[in-house]
């Protein structure tokens, strides 16, 4: 097996990836993560009210 | 190769979010709606019985104002179906973001000190990952059914939510760093004892500054209905990293083989974006 210790997935990751590639990915999860938890704009935590309740996220 | 790890955090974050926006639509919507209308209800009845739920209904006016209005959710500006169909989309999207967060790119990095083989290192990663985006924010925010209004302003709760998840994050992995040096130079039993460890200090340390979880009931709620709330939330996300990592375990290819350094474009069944241009 390749590729088994932490060092070396970090290793691969740097040598087979573009840092365009690796802040897109982080972006987006970054927006999604920001948006699903700690938007406090009054609309968007209105709607998602019942969502945030469901998942324990509540942060009012 | 890489990209396959977030694709299958992607796959496995669909199924498990399709599954728990179908929890948000057909139980939670309902029941949120439902405490809601109770806890207003009570809220407008409470001042005349002199009921002693005082502290809770205080303490909620002097919540900072940039949230002003969003008390009234149920009944504010926005019709029902348009919140409810936000929050089953939502529900979906939280799902993605947590395989793709958790089981795209975290578990890439984390899979070679992810204690098991095989599929057993989904379900012990999904356990992880419940554990810290989810039970970690919960000691210092417990699920609170609507109508519960917290004494902090948002900022202050916001980085406290993101400094628990991140506390967490850290007694996961040191977990799973002590499983994997402990394993083989002490046995099983020793690493099983050093990968909880970590968790047990969070824990100890976490009840010790912000005491023991409990779920708030707002004034004139039922407790057994607070509970019940609580207790939903819980099982949601159990649910939801349960499913995540169940299909993960189907669509990982447990192997080792697309992570392997060698095999980038020409390990069979690989797709055509990762062969290189001319390649034969």
């Amino acid at each position: 097996m390749t590729a088994n210790t932490v060092h070396d997935r970090l290793a691969l990751a740097r040598t087979t990836l573009t840092p365009t590639q690796v802040i897109s990915v982080l972006l987006a999860v970054a927006a999604l993560g920001f948006t699903l938890v700690l938007l406090q704009d009054p609309t968007a935590h209105e709607a998602m009210h019942n969502f945030r309740h469901a998942a324990g996220v509540v942060c009012h | 190769m890489i990209a396959a790890y977030v694709v299958n955090g992607v796959k496995a974050g669909l199924v498990a979010g399709v599954v728990f926006g179908l929890l948000v639509a057909l139980v939670a919507n309902p029941l949120v709606a439902f405490a809601e209308e109770r806890a207003q209800v009570e809220h407008e009845g409470a001042t005349a019985d002199g009921h002693d739920h005082g502290s809770g209904d205080l303490e909620g006016h002097d919540h900072a104002g940039g949230d002003a209005g969003g008390h009234d959710h149920a009944s504010g500006g926005l019709p029902a179906i348009v919140s409810n169909g936000v929050s089953v989309l939502s529900g979906v999207l939280w799902g993605v973001f947590l395989g793709v967060a958790g089981f795209g790119i975290a578990f890439y990095v984390l899979e070679p000190i992810v204690p098991g083989s095989g599929s057993v290192r989904s379900y012990v990663f999904g356990g992880a990952g419940f554990l810290t985006a989810s039970v970690a924010p919960w000691f210092v925010f417990p699920p609170a059914p609507p109508g519960v209004v917290r004494s902090l302003d948002p900022n202050t709760a916001t980085l406290l939510y993101c400094g628990a998840v991140a506390a967490g994050a850290v007694a996961s992995v040191a977990g799973m760093y002590a499983h994997d040096r402990l394993r083989d130079a002490r046995g099983r039993l020793t690493a099983g004892v050093g990968a909880v460890l970590p968790w047990a200090l969070f824990v100890a340390g976490a009840v010790a500054v912000a005491g023991v979880p409990t779920v708030p009931v707002p004034g004139g709620m039922s407790a057994t209905l607070a509970t019940g709330l609580a207790g939903l939330v819980v099982f949601g996300q159990a649910l939801t990293w349960l499913v995540l990592a169940g299909a993960h375990a189907r669509f990982h290819d447990s192997s080792g083989a697309s992570a392997g350094p060698t095999d980038t474009g020409t390990v069979a069944g690989s797709t055509a974006d990762d062969v290189p241009a001319g390649s034969p």
